[in-house]
Formats: structure tokens, C-alpha cells, sequence
């Protein structure tokens, strides 16, 4: 049984995959959604418990936190973004997961972030589990809305030009920088603002939480879900994260069917879950 | 002709983006009927039934990198367990236990879900930062936390109804350096090492340093290693070339047995002083004969000679061909010990009478800690706050045996603190 306190991993892992995605709708293999996501995280973490105000904090400060960690994990995405963005394939792919270790190892190391141990008492904006489903559910919707639009619009068309050649959609005029660098940014405010969410619901916040293992995690809602629509990562995301929970009643077998999941679902699905036929079909289907 | 057939000549991209559409919103419907289905079925106002069993919940990581604690743990409860049900008792008690996994997010879950079944205390998490994770939730819907082995700064402080069995290393990291000290009076170089990405040894290796600086000993040098970490020769030569006289180490089982061990292969003959994550029978089989001689300070020691400990001990080298507890299985031991004892005695004075569970909970809490338990770490009880007050540790070494593969910690020095102690 879900309850709603896994909801908001779940909507969170939605979040995260998406974030995977943006880049990759653009062709653009980048891991470094953790790395945003533990700066958002971190911001969050230190705003929240400067003045020692366990008691909580109202919705609006939070949503403050989200407008400076989307800012600031812009910037950051800019800045990284640039250099980066040259390379292709495996090479941007090892240069991302670089851009999370550097952050990873900053966070642990810098003398106002907690170190090891991490920032702990970080104030709560919801009595209930219910207000962060609620929250985190309507960005999610949101999200899914402006990535439905994305699709037909005229960056989402580059996008998906650039996926499928670069070279050529170069040729046709598309300015392939700025479409990859947005994507890019895009997909670093989205996990910084979703770090904020989670910063806030895990109570507490550390370097563990923006590792590689975590870039492997949301790669991994991507690929099972599916990367040819907005909707693969979300389904994904979900069904990953209620996964392990979901198989509590088998006991301490419940990892090795959760491995067996990941290692049969490309092999089942090689194109993920939501593939481009599967919601031509959809579409098409009349009750 | 073709309408009859209910084909569509519909352009495909049309017809993808009304699929997803369809799609999203039986996604966003499917969301809603879960967040309806999910909503807080808190099961703290009903009433308990008067002679059902009373659920207890233990969280403790079974999976990650966590696991080897975890495992021992799971058998200091189940040996307590047995142990217990085994006395005369008035009101059963059932163990439910949950994989809390390494991380965060998993303990959360685990605790939700304890909760959710309604048990009336909580036994975990294994690792201090899950403990800053779960244990506001359950402070939020007031359940009883009983941590076994969270040793960081501020756990109790989390709220009314966290407490737990584990001392502070705060209180027992200066033992052991005093031993060292007290072995060789003339020290004056001594190099640190610890792990610099665990939370354990970073605050475990804060306190060693604040010692060794009151009894004016600056270390020659500080190295940090990760958990991850197989190779110390880099770190070893250079700590090495201050020629300290003592080293001590702050970091978790594999990767401070491996650096025991490399520490003697690459020559150095000096005492060797190991904080509260090498306290695990389990390094035994990494640094093997290198472990010979490692001081460290204890919460527990198996030579405890009192009925319950030997209790403790009969059961476990039954369970385990013949092997001695360690600090780890005691505490968890301890932990169930102590939420069974409480909830017996609330029984006996009929407090569970008529009671809604949140109520019980309450009540509970108030019991545990009022009590005194006679328990394997021997006696204990718990300040106001939920902080345990434990008056003997010890000081241990370690002795390898002729093969090299197996070894005891055997107990050096017994040591009583003031019972008030921070």
C-alpha cells in the first residue's frame, strides 16, 4: 500500500527523471541532475535553519527558496554549461559526473555546510505528508504541461533535431548552442527547485544525497521509462521509487527482484516503457 | 467505407500528442486516487485492544553499506527476543521488523510504514543522518524512538520521544587515548587519521583531537582517508615521516582494518588507538595478525560478568558457532530489552488499560524513561531528555590468536565515569 509520505518520493523520483530527460530530448547524455539537485538541497537546507526556527516555516519562504535555487542553479548551469556543452556522447556524460563530484566533495568539505553529517532540524512547510503531495504534485503537473507544449513548440522541434542530427539541424539554421544550453539549464533549475522540496521533507540534508549513485538512479528512470516523451521519466520516475517499497513483502529477496526489474526492463522495453507507438495508439483509440 | 472502419487519418504527431495527453491525465488521475487512498490513516486514536499482542517496530539497515551493523543487529534483537519471551511476561509483545536500508529516503519509508501499522515504539535507524531523516517524523505523530547505535551529537535533542542506548563517542573516544598514554607517559608525536565523508568519524575524530589537545598533544600530522578508500599508502608515508609515537584512527570497519594493516606493513611499531566504527569482531578477517595490540574503548565488553550478559553471551555463540558479541549486537539487544521491560511494567499497573495507542505511546515514553535496566552494557538508565546515562566502559585490546584469522577484544581496563557525564 502507497501511503503518502512514499507519494512524495515517488512525485520527487517523477521530478529527477524529468530533469534527466530535458537535456537527453535535445541529445544530450548528462548526468549532473544530482549535482543541482544537492546545491537546491543545500541552499534550502542552510536558508531554512539560520535562525534556529524548528518550529516551521510558511510556504512562501519555501517557494523563496525555490525562486534562489532555480537562480542560482541557473547560473551555475550557464556557467558549467558552455565548455561542457562542446562535448558529446560519453565524453559530456564524464564531465558531468565530474560536475557532481566537485559538488559532492565541496559540500563536504565547505565549513558552513555540516560536513559529513549534513544539516539536520530543517523546519517543515506541511504538517501533513498530503501538503507536500499536493505541492510537489501540482509542479510536477506543471512541469508535464510546459514539456506537452515543449513538444510542438519551436524550441522542443530543435530539440528533437538536434537529437536526431546535430549536423544537419545545424545546417538548417537551428542555433544548436543555445537549444542545448537551454535544455541544460532547464533541467538544472528543475532538479535544483526539486532539492529544495526534498531538502524540506527528509528533514535533514547531506553530501550522500547528491552522489554518483544518484545520477545512476535517474538515469535509470529514464531508460526504464522510456526518453522519446516528457511521460517516460515521470512514469518511470514513479514506478522506480515505489519499486523497493512495493516488494517489502518478500522480504530480504526484495532488492534482488528490484535488480531483476532493472536488468529485464530495457531487455522487455528496449525503448522504455512509453514509446512514440505506444501513444500513437493512444491517441488513435476511440472508446 | 473508411469512417465504418474507425480509421482516422490522423497526422501521427497529432495523434502522439493526444495519446500523451490521454496518457498524463490518467497518470495525474491515478496520483490523486493514491494520494486519496494514502491519506493519514493515523492509527493513534484508536483504542488498543486490552490482550492483543503490543507491535513493536524495528527499522535497522539490513541492505547498503550499512548492512554489516544492521545484520548484527537483527541478531541482538532476535537474541533478545528469545531471550525475553523466554521470562514470565503479562503482555506479549510482537517484533516487526523493516529493512531501513543506508539511505535516507528507505528510512523514512520504513518508519512510515511501522507507524502506519501501528506499532508502539520504534527501534532505529542504524545510522545517526537516517536518525536526523525518520525520528521527526515519528517525533511529529508521537512515537517512541529507541535508537540502538546512533552515536552522533543531538540525537536525543530531536524531540520528547527520541532516546537511546548508544553513549555519545564523546564520552567514550578519551578512554582509550588515556590508556595510550598512560602505557607510554613520554608521548609527544601522535598522527590522526580519519574519514572525511563519514559522519561517524568526522565528529568521532573532532572529540580524539579535543582530548589529545587537553592533554597538550598537537597531532604531527592529519590525514584524511574516504570510506571508499583501499589503498593508505600515500596518507601512511606521509604521517609516517613525522615519526609519531601513537596513531589514532577514526573510521569505519573495511577501510580502517585495511589501514591497521597497512599502517604495520609499511613499519610502523607504535600503539594504534581505533575509534567506536572498528568495534566490530568483524575486522578480524581484514587486518588479521596486524590487528594484534589496537586499543580501543568500549560501551560493552563481553567479560562483564553478570547474568544477563552471560545470558547474552550463551546465546550468541549458540547462534554463531562459538563467536563473542560485539558492542553493536549488545546495544540492540539493550534497546529491545529496555522497550519490553517499560511496556511490562506499564502492564502491570494496568496502564494500557482503556487506552487509545496514541495515549499508550505516551505513556510508554514516560516509562522508559523513568526505568533502570540491568542490561548486557550493564546498568543503565536515561536522563530526562532521552540521552542513555551509562556508568562503566572499558577500555579493550585486541588479541589476534596463532592463525591470524580470529582474535577477542580483551578487556584491559574497567572504568566508572560520573553517572551525570555529558
Amino acid at each position: 500500500m502507497i501511503d503518502n509520505g512514499l507519494l512524495v518520493q515517488m512525485i520527487l523520483g517523477a521530478l529527477l527523471g524529468l530533469s534527466v530527460y530535458l537535456p537527453m530530448a535535445a541529445g544530450q547524455l548528462s548526468l549532473a541532475t544530482p549535482a543541482f539537485y544537492a546545491v537546491g538541497g543545500t541552499l534550502a537546507a542552510l536558508l531554512s535553519t539560520q535562525d534556529n526556527a524548528q518550529a516551521g516555516i510558511t510556504l512562501g519562504a519555501m517557494v523563496g527558496e525555490m525562486f534562489l535555487a532555480a537562480g542560482l542553479t541557473a547560473g551555475l548551469a550557464l556557467l558549467v554549461g558552455l565548455p561542457v556543452l562542446r562535448l558529446r556522447g560519453i565524453y559530456l556524460a564524464i564531465a558531468t559526473i565530474a560536475l557532481v563530484e566537485i559538488v559532492r566533495v565541496a559540500i563536504l568539505n565547505l565549513p558552513f555546510t555540516g560536513g559529513a553529517a549534513g544539516i539536520f532540524g530543517i523546519p517543515q512547510p506541511f504538517q501533513q505528508p498530503l501538503g507536500y503531495v499536493l505541492f510537489s504534485g501540482g509542479l510536477l503537473a506543471a512541469c508535464g504541461w510546459l514539456c506537452q507544449r515543449l513538444e510542438a513548440s519551436r524550441l522542443g522541434r530543435s530539440m528533437a533535431a538536434i537529437r536526431d542530427d546535430e549536423l544537419a539541424s545545424r545546417c538548417m539554421g537551428i542555433h544548436t548552442t543555445r537549444v542545448k544550453l537551454t535544455a541544460f539549464v532547464a533541467s538544472a533549475v528543475l532538479a535544483g527547485i526539486t532539492g529544495v522540496i526534498a531538502a524540506h521533507y527528509l528533514n535533514t540534508w547531506n553530501a550522500r544525497q547528491g552522489s554518483f549513485d544518484v545520477a545512476i538512479t535517474t538515469l535509470a528512470f529514464v531508460i526504464l521509462g522510456g526518453s522519446r516523451s516528457w511521460l517516460g521519466p515521470v512514469i518511470g520516475g514513479l514506478l522506480l521509487t515505489a519499486l523497493p517499497e512495493l516488494l517489502r513483502p518478500v522480504g530480504d529477496l526484495r532488492l534482488v527482484l528490484f535488480g531483476l526489474v532493472i536488468l529485464l526492463g530495457p531487455v522487455l522495453f528496449p525503448q522504455g516503457l512509453i514509446t512514440p507507438a505506444l501513444l500513437e495508439r493512444l491517441g488513435r483509440w476511440k472508446p | 467505407m473508411l469512417r465504418s472502419g474507425g480509421l482516422n487519418p490522423i497526422d501521427p504527431l497529432v495523434a502522439r500528442r493526444r495519446g500523451s495527453a490521454r496518457l498524463a491525465t490518467a497518470v495525474a488521475g491515478a496520483l490523486a486516487l493514491l494520494a486519496f487512498l494514502g491519506r493519514s490513516s493515523d492509527p493513534a486514536a484508536q483504542p488498543l485492544s486490552p490482550a492483543a499482542p503490543l507491535k513493536l517496530g524495528a527499522a535497522l539497515a539490513l541492505t547498503g553499506n550499512a548492512n554489516l551493523y544492521g545484520q548484527d543487529q537483527r541478531m541482538g534483537i532476535s537474541l533478545a527476543q528469545a531471550w525475553l519471551q523466554a521470562q514470565p511476561h503479562p503482555r506479549p509483545v510482537q517484533l516487526q521488523l523493516e529493512d531501513g536500508a543506508s539511505d535516507e529516503p528507505s528510512a523514512i519509508a520504513a518508519f512510515n510504514l511501522l507507524i502506519r501499522q501501528g506499532v508502539i515504539t520504534l527501534i532505529g535507524p542504524t545510522l545517526s543522518q537516517q536518525a536526523f531523516a525518520a525520528d521527526p517524523i515519528a517525533q511529529r505523530q508521537g512515537v517512541p524512538v529507541v535508537a540502538p547505535s546512533n552515536t552522533a551529537k543531538g540525537i536525543p535533542q530531536i524531540g520528547s520521544f527520541i532516546s537511546r542506548v548508544s553513549a555519545q563517542s564523546s564520552v567514550i573516544a578519551p578512554l582509550s587515548i588515556d590508556e595510550a598514554l598512560r602505557r607510554e607517559p613520554g608521548t609527544r608525536r601522535v598522527a590522526v587519521f580519519f574519514a572525511q565523508d563519514d559522519a561517524y568519524s568526522t565528529a568521532e575524530t573532532a572529540i580524539f583531537q579535543k582530548v589529545l589537545a587537553a592533554r597538550g598533544l598537537k597531532p604531527v600530522s592529519v590525514q584524511r582517508t574516504q570510506l571508499a578508500d583501499n589503498d593508505f599508502q600515500n596518507p601512511i608515508t606521509a604521517a609516517l615521516q613525522q615519526r609519531p609515537q601513537i596513531v589514532v584512527i577514526s573510521a569505519q570497519a573495511v577501510d580502517g582494518g585495511n589501514l591497521i594493516r597497512q599502517l604495520r606493513e609499511l613499519g610502523y611499531r607504535g600503539q594504534i588507538v581505533v575509534g567506536n566504527g572498528l568495534n566490530t569482531p568483524n575486522i578480524y578477517p581484514i587486518c588479521q595478525r596486524w590487528c594484534d595490540g589496537v586499543l580501543i574503548a568500549q560501551a560493552y565488553s563481553p567479560e562483564l560478568n553478570t547474568p544477563v550478559n552471560l545470558a547474552f553471551r550463551r546465546l550468541f555463540a549458540d547462534a554463531n558457532q562459538g563467536r563473542t558479541p560485539g558492542q553493536i549486537a549488545a546495544q540492540a539487544w539493550t534497546a529491545y530489552q529496555v522497550v519490553f521491560e517499560a511496556i511490562q511494567r506499564v502492564q502491570k499497573r494496568g496502564g494500557f488499560e482503556g487506552l487509545t495507542l496514541g495515549d499508550a505511546r505516551q505513556q510508554l515514553m514516560q516509562e522508559l524513561l523513568n526505568g533502570r535496566y540491568n542490561t548486557p552494557l550493564g546498568p543503565i538508565r536515561f536522563r530526562p531528555d532521552g540521552e542513555v546515562v551509562q556508568g562503566r566502559f572499558y577500555v579493550a585490546q585486541v588479541r589476534m590468536d596463532a592463525t591470524g584469522r580470529s582474535g577477542r577484544f580483551t578487556l584491559v581496563r574497567e572504568q566508572e565515569l560520573p553517572e551525570d557525564a555529558p
